[in-house]
């Protein structure tokens, strides 16, 4: 399975990869973007099986490149991870079709909790 | 009291004069932060500047920080007048100098409050 | 969009709040606990002790736009936010730190402060992207809650502070 991890923090990217290794999901295939346009864009010629995206970023936020992939009619898996977890911010991230959002700081058990049904 | 409003956009200075004009302020528009200078510069100095922060020729932050600059213009206050979109910048607007900031679209209560706030009411209003 | 009742609107016409209203430093400290937990590392204690006055101080803040408004400021010496560069990066870290890692590095646990300080706060707020340099100076010294913390002996400081001048007494 392919993972697009998009975070304008290249420290913050090599994070979530090394959770999500920590977290039991470490034979996958990762693609980085550093941006929601990078992001976007990769979707388009990466074809992966699922998004994690920061949600502050320049160019384009995470929440604009769900809306941009939702409204060109991707279904990919969307996901985010940041450091804003306010029930506010989960209902808009439910309602633009968002499967989960995993708020900063986690661990390997935050992530189990919310890909376990999602990455296979 | 008196206030200085500058934006570039003519229908947002109309509407800012308004709810000012309205709460006993005798105002004075400007088009951008140089036009705004030359305004104190002629020797109109208001107690409160209502400035937009996207502008040619001089946006509000250079006009803060060319406002700052002058001893002479301590007294004023000013109001930065902000969208939504530019929002996460204002701490900078304020850091420059400013001291309060409204977020478009505003109502005519909103700047009321903040003006409350600031101690900047008119007589009339207050009462 | 952001829709603020009238009720809020009309107690902010009577006053506006200060961060030590809102706010405390055990909170703060419980936040950044969190934080270099699970980006620093496991073991990553932060002791709530003033240490010694950071020599050569760098610090990286995140802005909050809300019913309060101010920064979220996290200030360490040079050498300090190198260290915690290195023990996020871990096994990526290069031989020679570039100041655009120390920037993201940094940046990023400010980030992750200042977010969950943001969640704390009553009311919809917006963030702004980290920023890494000379911190903005607080406008109001009451409007100011402030942590000393060390890690691995160095002091760290979190200042979490207002960005409007105090209102004239009236």
């Amino acid at each position: 399975m392919k993972i697009l991890i998009a975070d304008d923090s290249r420290v913050m990217r090599q994070i979530v990869i090394r959770t999500l290794r920590q977290a039991g999901f470490d034979d996958h295939e990762i693609v980085e973007a550093e941006d929601g346009a990078d992001a976007l864009a990769k979707v388009g010629s990466e074809k992966p099986d699922l998004v994690l995206s920061d949600w502050n970023m320049p160019n384009m936020t995470g929440i604009e490149c769900l809306q941009a992939l939702r409204s060109s009619g991707s279904s990919v898996p969307f996901g985010f991870v940041t450091s804003e977890g306010s029930p506010e911010m989960r209902e808009k991230a439910a309602n633009a079709g968002a499967l989960f959002l995993i708020a900063k700081p986690f661990n390997e058990d935050t992530f189990q909790e919310a890909l376990s049904g999602v990455i296979a | 009291m008196r206030a200085l409003v500058i934006d570039d956009s003519r229908a947002m200075r109309r509407i800012v004069t308004g709810i000012l004009e309205g709460l006993g302020y005798e105002t004075q528009q400007a088009g951008h932060g140089r036009e705004g200078l030359d305004v104190l510069e002629g020797g109109w100095v208001p107690e409160l500047v209502c400035v937009d922060w996207n502008m040619p020729v001089m946006d509000g932050l250079q006009f803060v920080s060319a406002v700052r600059s002058n001893p002479a213009w301590r007294a004023m206050t000013i109001m930065m007048v902000t969208s939504e979109s530019e929002h996460t910048q204002i701490v900078r607007a304020l850091a420059a100098g400013a001291h309060e900031y409204v977020i478009k679209p505003f109502t005519a209560d909103a700047i009321r409050d903040k003006l409350a706030l600031l101690g900047l009411l008119p007589q009339e209003a207050v009462l | 969009m952001t829709t603020i009742d009238t009720g809020e609107r009309r107690r902010g016409a009577e006053s506006r709040p200060v961060i030590t209203e809102l706010i405390d430093g055990a909170t703060i400290e419980s936040i950044a606990q969190d934080a270099w937990i699970a980006l620093v590392g496991e073991e990553e204690v932060l002791v709530p002790l003033p240490g010694e006055p950071v020599t050569d101080p760098v610090s990286s803040w995140v802005d909050v736009v809300g019913p309060w408004t101010g920064s979220v400021v996290l200030t360490t010496g040079r050498r300090t936010a190198e260290e915690l560069t290195r023990a996020l990066l871990q096994e990526h870290s290069p031989e020679v730190l570039e100041d655009e890692d120390v920037a993201d590095a940094f940046g990023e646990i400010a980030n992750v402060v200042g977010g969950n300080v943001k969640a704390a706060l009553p009311g919809s707020s917006g963030l702004s992207l980290p920023d890494v340099g000379e911190a903005p100076a607080p406008r109001n010294p009451d409007d100011v809650c402030r942590v000393d913390l060390l890690w691995r002996g160095e002091t760290v400081s979190i200042s979490v502070q207002g960005a409007l001048p105090a209102l004239p007494a009236h």
